[in-house]
């Protein structure tokens, strides 16, 4: 019996069973944070799928996660949809829309790729902004949430689901095709891999995570309007939080979400105006000094700053 | 004469543009740096402009030097001793660096001068130059022709002196380039400074027609980038032309569609030359 | 007289004005070594391109095993048969050499394997083949040249193919790699696999053809036994200019 590989899995579930018991254990801050941290983990580990492993870093994933929170907000306080059905309905409508956005998008390189994911999301939160069913500018009123364990506990569950299927594409037939179009897609196009279908998938997929997070959040918040679910803001943090973790690994896109959010909480619990100057700065030093993720420089034990230095000389003029 | 009135605003508009479009293509053909910032430089510049215009009195035109010299500056330095660090680096690590640039700015800018609307409104902002039935406010008019000296200024710095010389040697063949001696490093630097000179003036400019506040440097860096490929990416003349054309449609959109829609046009443009015609109006073939 | 394989028909690809390939046309019989060989830009990489999907033909038809493979992505074009080698190595430089060649084995003729651990197994078979295996863990971008260049050839290998298209596997492989090559090549030949060489190393595509196509400026000059070939006056003179070919006749 190969007991190492037995020890992830098992290190994960204990982690989750303590992390369950949280909401009885502490402050309702606390509880608020924590939320938050899942909610950024989700959406980085999301942007993964796209970014890390296919690597066609998406600027505008945001854009599904107001989607999904409009589709939720909207079919419950103008259809009086279920939360339930809500939330599937909030996967699936960005899922389908990442889909059909995808297939003029993903035939894309490079910047033209990026800046035109960020001018879907910025197209989308207009379009939003002026679109009567939405709200328009007002925004959506929902109903007023029971207890914050509920969101909780929503926002775990679709964090255990995302890393899982991380975690699966990891060692997948699929997640290899990705991974080749990520290295040379025309040699994967060469190898058999029909690159427009795994790409328009892949980017289906983070849609879907990017969604229901966003109707989860919607009803979190119970009050939205475009300029709180449609913020460039949050498109930076999950990728920084990818990069800073390690994009196309599992678990760094989790790591990522744990430090930087908790940093950020911290440097900004006394100045809230601060707390985007602060993420600002953090994408800026982690763009420079640790482009391969924190692994790498911290592997490197006390020889972590010689591997920061290099890392700053490497892509100099 | 709805038409004609409708052709002159959007092309006095498109001037604006057409500035804006060349900083960013600029930075852009040379480096292969996306500026994500450059909305946030173009911000910049109209909130400098405003500063002095309420601290010192001074008109935005005559400030507008000033404007120009100080983002230059502050362009070169960031290049220089930021964006140089990453240049060579996979291209979407050049993005989230510039996008991480942009999100300090914002925030700098909402500390110093907060959320708040502001406008730069001269004593002769109101007043109008009138054709028969066309109305044309003379701000408009004077922007207009700023935008076309500046823009042939720009052309011939860059055709006809050393430094543009230099500057077209080193986005064309930088290994050459640093063979007969051009300091690479520097004129990098010099290129963003002018990129960032051209958003500051374009800013400065656009402060005198529209309000300013921290965050209303996003739509710009989209349409830049629109004009910018939508003209041809590289080709100079191409952002100045691609830039008119822009202002064309959203004048057009916004008196016959309506005013919310011409920042859904620019996008639809966007994406419908990146299918077609991804060289642009101008642009070569490869 | 074995069975023509893979046939192009007035196969045409022309860039703006300017025809990269023009209206060629040939054979591939299986089990053959087919060389094909010309004076670099005489269009061998982009008639490769053209059959197997990575460009679109202007003109002409490409036919594999009773299917138009003309019009097909390239993908298609990989799983029905037809794998190739890059001439400039296009590895997976993050993955590590085994992980390359399971892209192979998990995408190749007909789909591929659908298991990760029984592609694995196909990889490390392919490596053992081409002696690469003591490599199977090295990441990608730590090989030097000859083990980039078998790398690649066993990317293709772990296809499943029945058709090989080789882009000059042996360019910058000194003499006795290059023999190595040659010896590795046959015996993919005795595997059943049909093959398309392009290589400029004459001795060694002396020595593998069974016949030899030669392009120039994008058409067909010649096509026959290495010997013929090799000793015409007008392959020669493409290559050297036409006074070596006269010098050689005196």
């Amino acid at each position: 019996m190969n007991v190492r590989r037995w020890v992830m899995p098992v290190v994960a579930v204990a982690a989750l069973v303590v992390i369950a018991a949280a909401p009885g254990l502490l402050s309702p801050f606390m509880v608020q944070f924590v939320i938050n941290l899942f909610m950024l983990a989700i959406l980085a580990e999301s942007w993964n799928i796209i970014g890390g492993f296919a690597g066609y870093a998406s600027f505008g994933n945001v854009a599904f996660f107001g989607l999904g929170a409009y589709t939720t907000g909207i079919l419950i306080t103008k259809a009086g949809w279920t939360l339930a059905m809500a939330l599937a309905a909030a996967a699936v409508v960005p899922m389908l829309f990442a889909a059909l956005v995808g297939l003029p998008i993903l035939r894309l390189k490079g910047h033209y790729f990026a800046i035109a994911t960020l001018g879907v999301a910025e197209t989308m939160r207009e379009v939003v902004y002026n679109v009567e069913v939405t709200g328009a500018g007002t925004g959506l009123v929902m109903p007023i949430a029971r207890t914050p364990a509920l969101f909780f506990y929503l926002m775990l569950a679709i964090l255990v689901a995302v890393t899982l299927v991380n975690a699966w594409l990891a060692h997948s037939r699929f997640g290899y095709g990705l991974v080749a179009i990520r290295e040379d897609e025309d040699a994967a196009a060469a190898m058999g891999i029909d690159t427009t279908r795994y790409k328009t998938i892949a980017f289906a997929i983070s849609g879907a995570f990017a969604g229901i997070t966003g109707g989860v959040f919607a009803y979190w918040i119970t009050f939205i309007d475009p300029d709180a679910v449609f913020r460039v803001i949050v498109t930076i943090q999950m990728i920084i939080m990818a990069v800073f973790g390690g994009a196309g690994t599992v678990a760094g896109p989790l790591l990522g979400a744990l430090v930087l959010a908790s940093v950020s909480e911290l440097l900004s619990t006394q100045l809230v105006a601060l707390a985007e100057l602060f993420n600002g700065l953090i994408v800026i030093l982690v763009v420079l000094f640790m482009p391969k993720g924190l692994l790498e420089v911290v592997k490197a034990g006390r020889g972590s700053f010689r591997v920061m230095a290099r890392n700053l000389r490497e892509y100099r003029v | 004469m709805l038409l004609l009135q409708v052709l002159i605003n959007g092309l006095l508009l498109g001037g604006l543009y057409g500035i804006m479009a060349l900083g960013m293509s600029l930075i852009w053909g040379v480096m292969n740096i996306v500026n994500v910032a450059h909305g946030a430089l173009i911000m910049l510049g109209a909130y400098l402009t405003f500063w002095m215009f309420y601290l010192w009195g001074l008109d935005p035109f005559v400030s507008l030097p000033l404007t120009i010299a100080s983002l230059f500056v502050y362009g070169y330095c960031l290049q220089r001793w930021v964006l140089n660090l990453v240049v060579r680096a996979q291209l979407f690590l050049t993005l989230l660096i510039t996008f991480g640039v942009e999100v300090v700015m914002i925030n700098v800018a909402r500390l110093l001068w907060s959320s708040d609307l502001r406008q730069v409104a001269p004593s002769y902002a109101a007043a109008n130059f009138e054709v028969g039935e066309l109305t044309i406010p003379w701000v408009r008019l004077w922007v207009f022709a700023t935008t076309l000296v500046l823009s042939l200024v720009f052309l011939v710095v860059l055709e006809h002196t050393r430094l543009g010389r230099a500057i077209r040697a080193t986005s064309e063949e930088l290994r050459a380039a640093r063979l007969t001696g051009i300091p690479v490093a520097h004129i990098y630097a010099v290129t963003f400074g002018l990129g960032a000179a051209l958003a500051g003036a374009a800013g400065g400019l656009w402060g005198m027609l529209f309000p300013i506040t921290p965050v209303m440097g996003g739509s710009l860096t989209l349409k830049s980038f629109v004009v910018a490929v939508l003209g041809g990416l590289g080709t100079m003349l191409g952002a100045i032309v691609g830039g008119l054309v822009l202002g064309l449609a959203e004048s057009f959109t916004a008196t016959y569609l309506g005013p919310t829609y011409p920042n859904a046009i620019s996008f639809g443009l966007l994406v419908l030359i990146l299918i077609l015609r991804p060289t642009g109006i101008l642009g070569r073939k490869t | 007289m074995s069975v023509a394989i893979l046939t192009a028909r007035g196969v045409t690809k022309k860039f703006g004005g300017l025809a990269a390939v023009a209206d060629v046309t040939f054979d591939l019989r299986e089990g053959e070594i087919l060389g094909l060989i010309g004076p670099n830009g005489s269009g061998k990489t982009t008639l490769v391109n053209v059959v197997t999907g990575a460009l679109s033909a202007s003109a002409g038809e490409v036919r594999f095993a009773g299917r138009t493979l003309t019009g097909l992505p390239s993908h298609q074009v990989g799983r029905l048969g037809v794998s190739r080698t890059f001439q400039v190595v296009k590895p997976f430089r993050n993955l590590t050499v085994v992980e390359n060649v399971m892209v192979g084995a998990l995408f190749g003729a007909s789909g591929g394997a659908r298991e990760v651990r029984v592609a694995r197994r196909q990889a490390e078979d392919v490596l053992a083949f081409v002696a690469l295996d003591h490599r199977s863990d090295a990441p990608a971008d730590g090989l030097n040249v000859p083990e980039r260049k078998r790398m690649e050839l066993a990317r293709a290998l772990a296809m499943r193919p029945r058709v090989l298209l080789l882009d000059e596997v042996m360019a910058g492989l000194n003499p006795a790699e290059i023999d190595a090559a040659v010896d590795l090549i046959k015996r993919i030949r005795e595997r059943g696999i049909t093959l398309l060489v392009i290589e400029h190393v004459m001795k060694a595509i002396r020595n593998l053809s069974d016949r030899i196509l030669v392009l120039f400026h994008g058409q067909t000059l010649t096509e026959g036994a290495p010997a013929d070939v090799l000793n015409d006056e007008r392959v020669i003179a493409a290559y050297l200019g036409r006074r070596y070919a006269e010098a050689g006749r005196a």
